[in-house]
């Protein structure tokens, strides 16, 4: 731009600014403005629209949708096994299919279910908390809900053809490698694959859009607990989860391929695959549970009515436990050989987790403190949370050490220790995130009553299914053995665990139907039905597709409680292109108008590719190379192939969007000089 | 009338180099998540190395071979060849920087013939390991290490042919400017970690 054009637009722009127009001229400028938004920022229809469409509240509530499906069948299967194990010498289920169905529920809940629920949450609402109109990179987005679609898909296909993995969810070798002809344990390895890949797409999006995103002035420290928690899990799965693509990898590159890295005949280690699963294993503990521990900060400072004892701490604590959580994964492995000193170290470690996460749980005892609590469904499973995760985390610091570890190992004290820990850390927190947030992403509330009803159901369900398993495991009953005999005299608290599943279950039931009731008749919820402080409250329900008209400025980190009406707002951003306003990482200083992807069918492709690539790679290592090919060719079309992107085919329209009157920059947030 | 402050940012750029682009910080993730990976694999690498008596292990068949060592030569060409191109980079990568379209487009050319170059050289490395992928733990973790590098090699000459023939038949804008930098992070970022591995590799047996 040469001087003089330069010195034309000031003046251009010290007129506008200048320029001062009546309420109504400003109201209908507005609504041409959102009018054009809307325009600008519309999802495509249709059956192309729906493979194309890259809106992140669009691919999160599918990603909530599919992980929700996939709980309930993990639940099924779960069902079957209490089914099979309520009295002694059942034949409900053969030896064979009991092995398929505890491994299929724990790689569905862990891989289907838990993880990608929590990133879907992410991707819903970090946009909507940090002020932004959509993620930084849409694409990579709807990318990862592919691959985690067709992960989830070959499982469960698999599974139906009697061909679903039965080495259990970790899959050790060499039960997993040379003890399972067939290909039911590859299934296994490429779906690990599949929703790693996803996950780490996640991960990067969500980090990138907490980077880089932000709304003027959320500098680091007003950044929301949830955004935090996000972005501490996302940075975890940044680290953890190479280590199970490489698990996973070798162990089919062993099976297909005929490598020897865990054939101990030809210098290969079985351990080393034990390292690999756990060095990412455990830290996915933390990644199912940490987002967890992000739903029920907004929640508590919403019902509590009172700002966050210990914004600080709560916030070292995530990160603590964040580093922490790498340093445990061999606890996993006390029954290997392992040696002392190592041993020590990792029961040490152990320990000192418990103790973020306790400060964690006594700030929020002092919000809740003496404040005047509204008692909602959202607090409810909230408050069920301290009561199941403490629990939890007890049986967890006993199994830290070694000598008892060595006792209770693999046996029922474990799956009612790990149920505690991820029913408790996780699902909980999780359902009150959907009391919380189901108004939201539908404009309507659930039912208070059946909510209620819900809760209790699942809060009693959940204990009288895991709290006999405790005893079961001390009374020595193994883990994944498909029956028992009568003379063991564990017939009784089974039975009683049996019970209880049905109670959990029909708990999950209520909420179903509560939903589906919901949807249609709820009641209206509005913008803010929690009078709650963050900002995705400060649009409609559902959000507009561009999610902020005027991006706000915050000032504080609780911006709807400290008067968001009032404060400054962003203008200047295209409302012909999805253009998005990026700030600085710490600061959140105005740097670029950055122009925003929009819908592509070639994320689909790449999916598609990556496919080929792993499913028939099973078969023969040349659908490697073609998937490869294919793959490297929907890139290039995914570079190249969209004239519509980047100032191409923007819809400049000519007209000059008002400015509001009068323009006046706060000092600490001028744009930066380039 | 109505009054609310604002901050105007249309006259911020739509582009700008380093820490200013998403996309910078989406490749630096990327990268992360791949120097995690090899990490992991190295560790891998001196885990399984416990196992053995003799690193690399005796070839039975030759009778000479009590420690057949990976031969230097097409390792160590690959390495310095690779070591020295990132002095063109770094000029194509200042080059996109000042906006010099004929210097980017001459570095991407280079950059192009180094990577082709670079994946041929590594075709004969797999050769100078005495062992197949499915000999023995060694190979194995050998062979994988040598591969997983080199579809990251693959990847960079082909991010590389994209950038070349969008220099030579598209606008020279700043978006692709931010790419060709963004190229260049990951161009370094691929030798650096080689030069790592062609030490873990070629030396640590040697060592000892």
């Amino acid at each position: 731009m040469s001087e003089s054009q330069k010195a034309q637009k000031t003046a251009e722009a010290a007129e506008v600014s200048n320029f001062t127009i009546s309420e109504e001229e400003l109201a209908a400028a507005m609504e041409r403005e959102r009018g054009e938004l809307e325009k600008t920022w519309a999802r495509p229809t249709g059956v192309w629209g729906w493979l194309t469409d890259t809106d992140h509240k669009a691919i999160a509530l599918r990603y909530i949708v599919t992980a929700f499906i996939f709980f309930v069948l993990g639940g099924l299967e779960a069902a079957l096994m209490r089914i099979q194990l309520a009295r002694p010498n059942n034949h409900f289920l053969s030896p064979d299919q009991y092995n398929q169905i505890f491994t299929v529920h724990g790689t569905t809940m862990m891989f289907l279910f838990a993880v990608p629920i929590m990133t879907a949450l992410g991707i819903y609402l970090v946009p909507l908390m940090i002020g932004a109109r959509d993620v930084a990179f849409p694409r990579v987005n709807l990318f990862g809900y592919y691959v985690y679609l067709i992960g989830g898909i070959l499982l469960y296909a698999a599974f139906f053809l009697n061909t679903g993995p039965d080495a259990g969810w970790f899959a050790y070798v060499p039960l997993s490698s040379a003890y399972s002809p067939g290909k039911r344990v590859d299934i296994w390895a490429q779906m690990i694959t599949f929703t790693e890949l996803s996950a780490l797409a996640g991960a990067v999006v969500i980090i990138g859009s907490v980077f880089k995103m932000r709304a003027p002035g959320m500098s680091i420290n007003r950044l929301p607990l949830f955004v935090w928690a996000q972005l501490i899990t996302s940075f975890m799965i940044i680290f953890a989860m190479p280590s199970v693509m490489l698990a996973s990898g070798l162990l089919a590159s062993d099976r297909l391929i005929d490598t020897h890295f865990f054939n101990p005949a030809e210098g290969g280690d079985p351990i080393l695959y034990q390292h690999l699963f756990w060095f990412f294993g455990h830290p996915e503990v933390y990644i199912i549970f940490i987002p967890g521990l992000g739903f029920i900060s907004p929640i508590i400072v919403a019902f509590a009515r009172r700002k966050i004892f210990g914004y600080t701490a709560m916030v070292l604590s995530l990160i603590s436990t964040g580093f922490i959580g790498f340093g445990l994964w061999v606890h996993h492995m006390f029954a290997t050989p392992i040696p002392q000193m190592g041993q020590s170290f990792f029961t040490a470690a152990s320990m000192v987790i418990s103790i973020p996460t306790g400060v964690q749980i006594f700030c929020w005892i002092a919000t809740l403190w003496g404040s005047r609590l509204n008692l909602k469904t959202p607090l409810l499973f909230v408050l069920g949370f301290f009561w199941v995760f403490v629990l939890g985390g007890l049986t967890g610091v006993m199994l830290a050490s070694v000598p008892l570890d060595l006792q209770i190992h693999d046996t029922f004290f474990v799956v009612a220790h790990l149920h505690y820990v991820l029913i408790g850390g996780a699902v909980f927190p999780l359902f009150g995130a959907f009391y919380y947030w189901f108004p939201k992403w539908t404009g309507r509330l659930l039912s208070e009553r059946a909510g209620r009803l819900n809760f209790w159901l699942m809060f009693i369900g959940f204990n009288l299914v895991f709290f006999p398993m405790h005893q079961l495991g001390l009374n020595g009953m193994p883990r994944r053995v498909y029956t028992y005999l009568p003379e063991t005299g564990w017939s009784t608290l089974n039975l009683i665990a049996s019970i209880g599943a049905f109670i959990l279950a029909s708990g999950v039931l209520v909420f179903i139907i509560n939903v589906v009731w919901a949807y249609r008749a709820g009641m209206v919820a509005g913008d803010n039905p929690w009078a709650a402080e963050s900002l995705e409250w400060a649009v409609s329900s559902p959000p507009p597709n561009f999610n902020f008209h005027n991006i706000p400025v915050v000032q504080g980190r609780y911006p709807l409680w400290e008067g968001i009406e009032n404060a400054p707002v962003v203008r200047g951003l295209s409302t012909t292109k999805r253009e998005a306003l990026v700030t600085s990482v710490m600061d959140a200083q105005p740097e670029l108008r950055f122009e925003i992807p929009g819908p592509s069918i070639w994320p689909l492709m790449v999916a598609l590719s990556a496919a080929v690539m792993f499913i028939v790679g099973i078969f023969t290592p040349w659908a490697i190379l073609t998937g490869a090919i294919l793959a490297g060719i929907a890139l290039t079309c995914w570079f190249f192939g969209d004239p519509n992107y980047e100032n191409h085919t923007a819809r400049e329209t000519g007209k000059k969007s008002p400015t509001i009157s009068p323009v006046s920059r706060p000092p600490e947030l001028q744009p930066k000089e380039i | 009338m109505s009054t609310r402050e604002v901050i105007d940012v249309s006259e911020l750029p739509h582009h700008e180099f380093d820490t200013y682009d998403p996309v910078w910080w989406g490749n630096n993730f990327l990268l992360a998540i791949e120097t995690s990976m090899f990490a992991i694999l190295v560790a891998t690498y001196f885990y399984l190395r416990q196992n053995f008596a003799l690193w690399p292990p005796p070839v039975a068949q030759l009778t000479a071979t009590l420690k057949p060592l990976p031969e230097l030569g097409y390792g160590t060409a690959n390495t310095i060849l690779l070591v020295v191109s990132c002095i063109p980079m770094v000029l194509t990568d200042l080059s996109a920087r000042r906006g010099d379209r004929r210097w980017s487009q001459i570095g991407l050319l280079i950059a192009v013939a180094v990577g082709f170059t670079a994946l041929v050289l590594r075709s004969f490395e797999y050769a100078a390991v005495y062992f197949r992928w499915d000999s023995n733990a060694y190979g194995s973790v050998v062979w994988f290490l040598l591969g997983m590098h080199m579809l990251h090699l693959a990847v960079l000459t082909t991010e590389a042919v994209l950038l070349t023939i969008w220099v030579f038949t598209r606008e020279y804008d700043m978006k692709h400017r931010v790419d060709i930098v963004t190229l260049a992070v990951y161009w370094y970022w691929v030798v650096g970690i080689w030069v790592l591995i062609y030490a873990v590799v070629y030396f640590t047996p040697r060592l000892g």
